[in-house]
């Protein structure tokens, strides 16, 4: 289920909502039939897979907590090595179906081109939704449970709560159980915090539907076209099309779950922090989406040493961590591409012109305007040639002739240019800002309210753009 | 006690009116559209909508269940006369002539009686029209599946362009065409090269609003304009009509056969001498096929097998682009298209290929019209020209 259709507007969310509140003494249960329900209804089937792999990762981490009778003199010793154990097993497992879900027809299909010939089968499998999130968050919670730093064991009904909650089963923000674990215990709701998650939902609601969706099919627009024969100007508002999509999309769910998450009495982390108005590559990354970002540092860069370990293993840790969000973002090449150049960029920024970037204003805006939108063009073009041509379009060379020129660019800004207007100031902080100044104020209800009619008149009426980072 | 109770509610009241508003303006939304029937309408209808804004739900839905009704008892008397001409080959030509006469003339009966269009008498007249025209078209036939949608059904056959003694042409041709159409002809538009054609399209066009007063958008000026007067005042030696992909998740076939012989007679009464060219809607790549929802490749064959039957040879020609483009198993191929509806810019040159291959000598068939036309087509114009301006 989508948050942006009426199924869940208007059947889902109020039935869930009076259940909810119904019944407080039983708050966790009725979240995750809930939430079941929620994945369900999109995925009949994958809802099982989801359920075992909640079970099995359970197993593993009650083993971890399990303490058997033995001489007190190596009982540490033996738990320490008991939980290990139980975490390779587990990390194994959900990489494991998260790989053979995700990764398996790109690893086989690269393997069988390199070789020439079809030595492994492909299984043409659907990806189940919103795995890549889970799974990163399974693991965080087996390694938590490792390291110890979550003390008591959690009951089966608060970890599997963890997992489903809807809100951000599907697509993030990845949560870390010490950051819910309170509230997964006991957790009051008060009908302020109803309002104001109600508000940022639509807050978050119309970021996806008035701006995402409309400016997607801008880019959709200029792709259908072709990429390759692209003038150099409509090249680029193809581009910055697609990046206010991506960001729109992303940022208008991450509100949303964290709207969904207040109302439930939880506080879902935030996710972006304005990525664009960032003035260096490493700063985007701070900012946006900041739970993955932690995600790789917290429980991949770091264990492997980080950057306290010369500068040769900095690189080498670095070029694990992106060549991995990379591929973590999508199984094909132009994702590890992508990642590529954020590694090659984000060394090149750390060994050399990164804090001079960041003390400029001219500098280091013009910087990630530029090369934010190019990093987008790699992500979303999938095949190679294509890629190429588009690629090579932005900075005006033409294989072919032009065949998209200047014609079009005028229709297509006279078409989207207050859209486009709306989108850079939106990815500005000032909209953010006044909502928290106003957010109580009558007329700031009013143009709320608005925004979710208007909303669901797109929805209505639209066509019915699932997210993005679906795909994942 | 009870003033504390009352003002914990005021309180709760004033802290929360936005969630007071969302939930009243929901009852409110959730009754009035159950009470029109129009939510249900609007959500299925609302992922075909791809190609722009798309009609209001809601008529269409009213429109739809009495249609249906009547069309699908005709539909059934019609299929076994359907079939039984499509079996007489050798003796087309002149079978054809004297189909169109009886049929001109038994329309004709049938207005005499009754003065009033009904929407039944439309139907009937598109009974007939299958059964005289359907042999100007060929079909091949394959073994239907089932389907379970009120937007279409599985025709179980595929219409072939119009067998003519087509002429290669040029541009030159193409300087009095007009080209009406929705997303797809806004790309030959674009794209093609056919620099001496009108082009009146816009994204989410349909057959039910193209004469409508809403108007198209005329490619040359970029602005909105009426056709109904477009059409009356302007002469074109042929017109190109693409449409039928935004009217998958609206209304059902018949329907939409029904309004395009609506429009078609229409542009023959404005337009007499015109050369009609019904192009078939271009199929979507597997990706986009999605048998779950009417966004498939069956109910584009199915409008275009409807729309197929209304060439007739002589001055409508149905042309099928879709073996250009599509796979054997009749996918859109996925290389030429990013969107699996749209095919890339450089690609549309093809197109204009095709439709350079297939002119059609307009002296000729002004000729061929002006002998046959007996005198009822001109009342039945007339007539139907009330029922689509209606």
């Amino acid at each position: 289920m989508v948050f942006s259709s009426v199924g869940f507007l208007f059947r889902f969310l109020p039935i869930f909502m009076i259940v909810y509140l119904a019944f407080p003494k039983c708050r966790n249960i009725v979240l995750l039939i809930g939430s079941l329900i929620f994945y369900g209804v999109g995925e009949p089937y994958f809802v099982l897979l989801l359920l075992l792999s909640v079970l099995i990762n359970y197993g593993f981490s009650w083993y971890m907590y399990w303490e058997p009778r033995s001489p007190q003199s190596n009982r540490k010793k033996r738990a320490a090595r008991r939980r290990k154990r139980a975490l390779v097993l587990a990390v194994a497992l959900d990489l494991g179906v998260l790989f053979v879900f995700k990764y398996w027809d790109f690893a086989a299909g690269s393997i069988n081109a390199a070789v020439g010939k079809g030595i492994l089968p492909l299984f043409s499998l659907a990806l189940p939704l919103g795995i890549s999130f889970y799974t990163f968050q399974m693991i965080s919670y087996q390694i938590d449970c490792c390291r110890g730093t979550i003390e008591k064991r959690a009951g089966f009904l608060s970890f599997a709560t963890y997992v489903c909650m809807f809100p951000q089963l599907i697509a993030g923000p990845i949560v870390r159980y010490g950051e819910v674990a309170d509230r997964l215990a006991s957790r009051r709701v008060r009908i302020r915090d109803l309002e104001n998650g109600l508000k940022l939902f639509t807050l978050g609601l119309g970021l996806k539907v008035l701006l995402a969706n409309q400016i997607g099919t801008l880019w959709n627009l200029i792709m259908t076209a072709g990429a390759g024969r692209l003038h150099p100007l409509v090249a680029w508002l193809g581009a910055f099309a697609y990046s206010f999509q991506i960001y729109f999309d992303f940022w208008g769910y991450s509100v949303m779950a964290m709207g969904l998450g207040k109302m439930l009495g939880f506080s879902i982390p935030r996710n972006f922090d304005h990525p664009y108005i960032s003035r260096s590559l490493s700063e985007f990354w701070r900012r946006w989406h900041m739970t993955l970002g932690s995600w790789f540092k917290e429980y991949v860069y770091i264990p492997l040493g980080g950057s306290r370990k010369g500068a040769g293993r900095t690189v080498c840790n670095l070029f694990v961590v992106w060549a991995l969000t990379g591929l973590w973002h999508g199984a094909a090449w132009n994702f590890v591409l992508w990642g590529i150049v954020f590694f090659l960029m984000l060394s090149l920024e750390k060994r050399t012109f990164g804090k001079r970037l960041e003390q400029s204003i001219v500098l280091g805006h013009i910087y990630t305007v530029l090369l934010i939108p190019v990093t987008w063009v790699i992500f979303a073009i999938t095949d190679m040639g294509q890629l190429a041509g588009y690629l090579g379009n932005l900075v005006g060379y033409h294989s072919e002739g032009i065949l998209v020129g200047v014609t079009q660019l005028l229709r297509y800004l006279k078409e989207y240019g207050v859209l486009l207007i709306a989108c850079v100031i939106f990815a500005t902080p000032l909209p953010a800002k006044l909502y928290w100044k106003w957010k109580d104020r009558w007329f700031a209800v009013l143009i709320l309210l608005g925004v979710f009619w208007w909303s669901v008149r797109e929805i209505v009426m639209g066509s019915n753009n699932p997210f993005l980072y679906f795909r994942f | 006690m009870d003033r504390n109770k009352m003002r914990t509610f005021l309180e709760i009241i004033y802290n929360c009116p936005f969630i007071l508003l969302i939930v009243f303006t929901s009852l409110a939304f959730v009754t009035f559209f159950d009470g029109e029937g129009n939510r249900r309408t609007g959500q299925e209808l609302a992922v075909f909508q791809l190609f722009g804004d798309g009609e209001k739900a809601g008529d269409g839905e009213k429109k739809l269940t009495k249609i249906d009704e009547i069309e699908n008892k005709i539909g059934q008397s019609n299929d076994s006369g359907l079939e039984e001409k499509t079996e007489i080959k050798a003796e087309r030509e002149e079978n054809e002539h004297q189909n169109a006469g009886a049929r001109k003339e038994d329309i004709d009966k049938k207005e005499n009686d009754s003065q009033r269009i009904s929407d039944i008498d439309n139907a009937e007249i598109i009974g007939k029209t299958e059964r005289l025209e359907t042999h100007a078209t060929e079909f091949v036939e394959y073994t239907p599946i089932a389907t379970d949608s009120r937007y279409y059904s599985d025709a179980g056959k595929v219409a072939l362009t119009t067998v003519y003694d087509y002429v290669l042409e040029n541009e030159s041709y193409f300087n009095d065409a007009a080209f009406l159409g929705d997303s797809r002809t806004l790309g030959i538009s674009d794209y093609a090269g056919l620099e001496g054609a009108d082009f009146f399209c816009d994204n989410g066009m349909t057959i039910y609003k193209l004469l409508g007063d809403d108007g198209v958008t005329y490619q040359k000026t970029g602005e909105k304009v009426d056709m109904k007067e477009i059409l009356q005042e302007k002469r074109y030696g042929k017109i190109y009509i693409m449409l039928g992909m935004n009217e998958l998740g609206y209304g059902d076939t018949p329907m939409y056969l029904k309004q395009y012989l609506k429009v078609i007679q229409q542009i023959k009464e404005w337009q007499p001498g015109v050369i009609i060219y019904v192009m078939a809607n271009l199929h979507v790549s597997r990706e986009k096929n999605n048998m779950e929802t009417e966004f498939n490749n069956i109910n584009i064959n199915d409008k275009n097998v409807a729309s197929a039957r209304l060439a007739n040879g002589r001055d409508v020609f149905y042309l099928d682009c879709n073996p250009l483009f599509t796979d054997e198993e009749g996918y859109l191929q996925a290389e030429l298209t990013f969107d699996g509806v749209h095919l890339y810019a450089q690609h549309y040159d093809k197109w204009r290929d095709f439709l350079f291959e297939h002119g059609v000598e307009c002296g000729e068939m002004q000729q061929a019209d002006a002998e046959e036309q007996p005198e009822g087509l001109e009342k039945m114009g007339v007539k139907d020209g009330e029922g689509a301006s209606q």
